[in-house]
């Protein structure tokens, strides 16, 4: 171990203990948390097997099915994306390709702020104004739906996407725009021809890491979604209610806080939850480094690193 | 010219989504104030609660201030020791990937799942029950990771020629930190613990069932009682959307919490304004 | 030298921010450390949003004439009142419903006594809309078959051309113990046919509001202009939701209003569930449109209501 650090380090001063062991906490926790989760989780696994997974009814004290949960989960996330997508990487070419430094931050500035704002003030604006609209516009008879639960999710994820999107666009090399330029190309051109095929893992993993904070949100989600623990009838039907894991646990944690079948159940299904964010998080944690790496390393590499995008160019004319 | 037409499509394509994008703040904002206002008074601000949903919200702003400060308080050594760690002691290589990575997932982690585990270590374990201090620890750990990432970034951004000066005079990693990483990052610092205050003040799920409660306190006065916030008031009455006053009640407080939050982000984004224009001078 | 400056003005600023920052703690501590005690006094409730309101009300009364003593409410449902004061989180656990033959073998060696403080009545209860277009009583049948989806649409009860929004309530909640009992026979039936699965009574009233075309279960002091209630028909008769049939014993869905203490309770959670049963006690219970308990009959030491069968 000692190999791995810096060899001038002295371990028993009182500094490197105290940082130490600060760092073991914050890292520690979610270990910690992990592990709690997959303890808690094991008496329904033993109880009930991959019945688990593949049932179709959650009935307190009888059977526990987190697949209806899961599939929520996925629907309302992915189409969240697919609203949410063309907006916000459309503001993010624009506002890395297009925008004049000070317009730039201010951009960046109301997304932070769009960031911030508390889940509960979008479920207030959920259950009051959209759920209302999605009623009236989609000729529904009630509008806490899968759809509207999406809509919601899509304005929440909109900032994480279009910061880090946009940060990795910007993470692509000047001169390679200033290339495309002297070619003749327009800016458009330049945009979705050099900068945005060159960022696109960076890109890819904004929309992962967006698409991880979605699929954890549970009160603006609970207060719109139906709580309806069921397949939607016929299944691609968004337009019936549904029941997400956060929206689950959010309602029915309190229930059975801390003991029994019930309990551990709902623990599993968020170690379910834990996995897939997880997943997508990690996955779109490391297109991200990995893209602004690279960006960064062709910067460096002058005659080599800037011949594919040329041809790219070149064979977009 | 076709391509010239093409190029001026997309761009105002481009410029309309970015619009658009901007925009929805705007209309939040606008809809919170538009229904909130008119519950903003005096007595709304600064009353004790009354019946359900009636009455002011003071001793529900208090609750979230104090949740959010005490977060703060306890993250603050946590996410700065362990950003120090990162970044002045540990090399690159196995070890410091791996931390990497956990930071990562400690961030990536469901709000609600901290409630859960959290309640579970902190509220039965440690027998604190449901209470403002159960509250407090979950939200630390929720915010370390914001906070510890926005400190890094800035220890990172210390020119490399100061590090390697404080390392020629033969400076310990201490006398290192303290003579520069410490004054040279510390808008980077302050910027980050605002970050997870804003961030602690806009939670819900994690604290909605271990650390408040409806009604019969107003304000903690031992370590194991619980408090109201904002938060769970607002979601209590937001599933209720019938009786008007109380409707504008939810909005009000609304318009209380996001003003908290705007805030304590605002002046995130002014000292790092001013950190950047000092920069370039 | 606009290094040093700026070096300067960082270094300032921040141990000014760790300065607040710590001061912020301190004051904090110096605030909270007299008191660094078990909070001796504090009495926590929870559960059935039905049984809240009143015990919200009595709470702040006797939290009022008690300054020693701080009775905390929190709503859920009746399952979390009971597993909340099963487990030991809470002192009293409010359920308005019986408890289950699981939840008395789970929490059997906490030896949890229920007592009766009021009773209340659940109406079948629909938006104003239907009401209005003439859907006024339903037989049990009518409704056991909306709930499990058979009957999908209002014309097929006498009403209008509309869906119906069939909004049940989740499966731990009193209310829907005591309904499905009714409709199905079976407190913890399955309802097929139901759109929006609600929590708290105050969710299910705004929803049913909302819609123009819902159904769905609620505590007499819950209907109001927007929700109303149903009559039941029973054979010839039709059993309109009011006070009177319940007092006088005809209307058939209705349940006991409980507190629920462990065996060895806190004094001070014995001196609340006294409150709850005097006359101040029971006075608030009438106000919230429940019915009292006759105090004479020793109704609330058992967990039997007399008048329900």
């Amino acid at each position: 171990m000692r190999f791995l650090f810096d060899p001038e380090v002295n371990w028993k001063h009182p500094f490197v203990l105290l940082t130490g062991l600060t760092a073991v906490i914050a890292s520690g926790s979610v270990v910690l948390l992990f592990l709690f989760l997959i303890v808690q989780s094991l008496p329904i696994f033993s109880a009930m097997g991959l019945e688990f997974f593949s049932g179709s009814d959650w009935i307190p004290g009888e059977s526990y099915s987190v697949w209806p949960l899961v599939y929520g989960s996925i629907t309302v996330t992915g189409l969240a994306l697919v609203w949410v997508l063309p907006l916000a990487l459309g503001s993010a070419l624009y506002t890395s390709e297009y925008l004049p430094p000070r317009w730039r931050s201010v951009v960046k500035a109301t997304m932070e702020l769009l960031a911030g704002v508390p889940g509960i003030l979008f479920g207030l604006l959920g259950v009051s104004f959209l759920a209302v609209w999605v009623q009236d516009v989609f000729g529904l008879i009630d509008g806490n739906t899968l759809l509207t639960a999406s809509f919601l999710l899509a304005g929440m994820v909109l900032p994480t996407i279009m910061t880090l999107a946009e940060d990795a666009l910007r993470a692509v090399p000047f001169e390679y725009r200033e290339i495309a330029r002297a070619l003749g190309l327009t800016s458009s051109e330049i945009t979705f021809g050099v900068v945005l095929p060159q960022a696109l893992p960076g890109v890819v993993g904004a929309v992962l890491l967006g698409l991880g904070r979605a699929m954890g949100e549970t009160v603006a989600v609970m207060l719109v979604i139906g709580g309806l623990d069921r397949l939607p009838n016929p299944w691609f039907d968004v337009t019936q209610p549904g029941q997400s894991i956060p929206s689950k646990l959010g309602r029915e944690a309190a229930e059975a806080l801390g003991s029994g079948l019930h309990w551990n159940a709902l623990i599993a299904s968020g170690l379910v939850l834990f996995l897939m964010v997880m997943v997508i998080s990690l996955v779109g944690t490391r297109l991200l480094n990995k893209g602004n790496k690279m960006s960064r390393e062709d910067c460096c590499g002058v005659g080599g690193g800037n011949e594919p995008s040329v041809k790219i160019l070149v064979g977009k004319n | 010219m076709n391509r010239q037409l093409k190029d001026r499509i997309l761009r105002w394509v481009l410029a309309s989504s970015a619009i658009a994008g901007c925009s929805l703040l705007a209309l939040i904002l606008i809809a919170v104030i538009w229904r909130g206002h008119s519950a903003i008074n005096i007595d709304f601000l600064f009353g004790a609660p009354g019946n359900f949903g009636e009455g002011g919200i003071f001793y529900q702003a208090l609750g979230t201030l104090l949740l959010m400060l005490g977060a703060g308080v306890l993250s603050f050594p946590i996410a700065l020791g362990s950003a120090l760690f990162q970044t002045e002691i540990l090399r690159p290589g196995k070890t410091a990937e791996l931390f990497q990575l956990l930071m990562y997932s400690l961030n990536a982690v469901p709000t609600i799942l901290f409630g859960l585990i959290g309640f579970m270590v902190f509220g039965v374990w440690l027998d604190i029950g449901v209470s403002w201090t159960t509250g407090v620890f979950i939200l630390a750990v929720m915010i370390s990771p914001t906070v510890q990432t926005v400190m890094r970034q800035s220890i990172e951004a210390i020119p490399e020629h100061y590090q390697e000066t404080a390392r020629a005079l033969g400076l310990s990693p201490w006398q290192r930190v303290r003579a520069v990483v410490l004054p040279q990052s510390a808008y980077g610092l302050v910027t980050g613990v605002l970050l997870g205050l804003a961030r602690a003040a806009g939670e819900t799920a994690a604290i909605m069932f271990t650390a408040t409660v409806f009604s019969g306190i107003l304000f903690p006065e031992t370590w194991t009682e619980p408090v109201l916030t904002l938060q769970t008031h607002i979601l209590t009455l937001a599933q209720e959307a019938v009786d008007p006053n109380t409707v504008a009640n939810a909005w009000g407080a609304g318009l209380v919490l996001i003003g908290i939050v705007f805030f304590l982000i605002s002046l995130s984004l002014v000292i790092r304004s001013r950190l950047s224009l000092e920069a370039d001078s | 030298m606009g290094d040093i400056l700026r070096t300067h003005s960082a270094c300032f600023s921040f141990w000014s921010a760790t300065c607040i920052l710590l001061a912020g703690g301190i004051a904090c501590s110096i605030f909270f450390l007299p008191s660094f005690v078990i909070a001796e006094g504090l009495i926590r409730s929870g559960g059935s949003t039905t049984v809240l309101p009143v015990v919200s009300k009595a709470a702040a009364h006797y939290n009022r004439s008690h300054p020693g003593v701080r009775v905390t409410v929190s709503g859920g449902g009746s399952g979390v009142g009971i597993q909340g004061v099963g487990s030991g989180l809470l002192d009293i656990g409010l359920a308005s419903r019986e408890m289950t033959e699981a939840e008395k073998k789970k929490f059997r060696e906490r030896g949890l006594q229920v007592h009766v403080i009021g009773r209340d009545a659940v109406a079948c209860v629909v938006s104003s809309e239907i009401y209005e277009a003439g859907v006024t009583a339903l037989t049990r049948q009518q409704i056991r078959a909306i709930y499990e989806g058979r009957i999908r649409n209002w014309q097929e009860v006498g009403g209008p051309n509309r869906q119906i929004v069939v909004i049940d309530k989740e499966r731990h909640r009193g209310t829907r113990h005591v309904f499905m009992d009714y409709v199905f026979g079976d407190p913890s039936a399955h309802a097929a046919g139901v759109r929006l699965v609600t929590g708290s009574n105050n969710e299910e009233q705004a929803k049913i509001a909302q819609s123009h075309s819902a159904i769905g279960m609620l505590s007499f002091a819950w209907m109001n202009q927007e929700v109303r209630g149903l009559g039941l028909i029973e054979g010839e008769r039709i059993i309109q939701p009011t006070q009177g049939n319940v007092d006088n014993g005809s209307y058939p869905i209705v349940r006991n209003l409980n507190l629920l203490l462990p065996a060895k309770a806190a004094p001070e959670a014995q001196g609340f569930l006294a409150f709850m049963l005097s006359e101040n006690g029971q006075s608030i219970v009438e106000d919230l449109h429940y019915v009292p308990v006759r105090q004479s009959e020793g109704s609330h030491l058992a967990g039997e209501v007399p008048g329900i069968q």
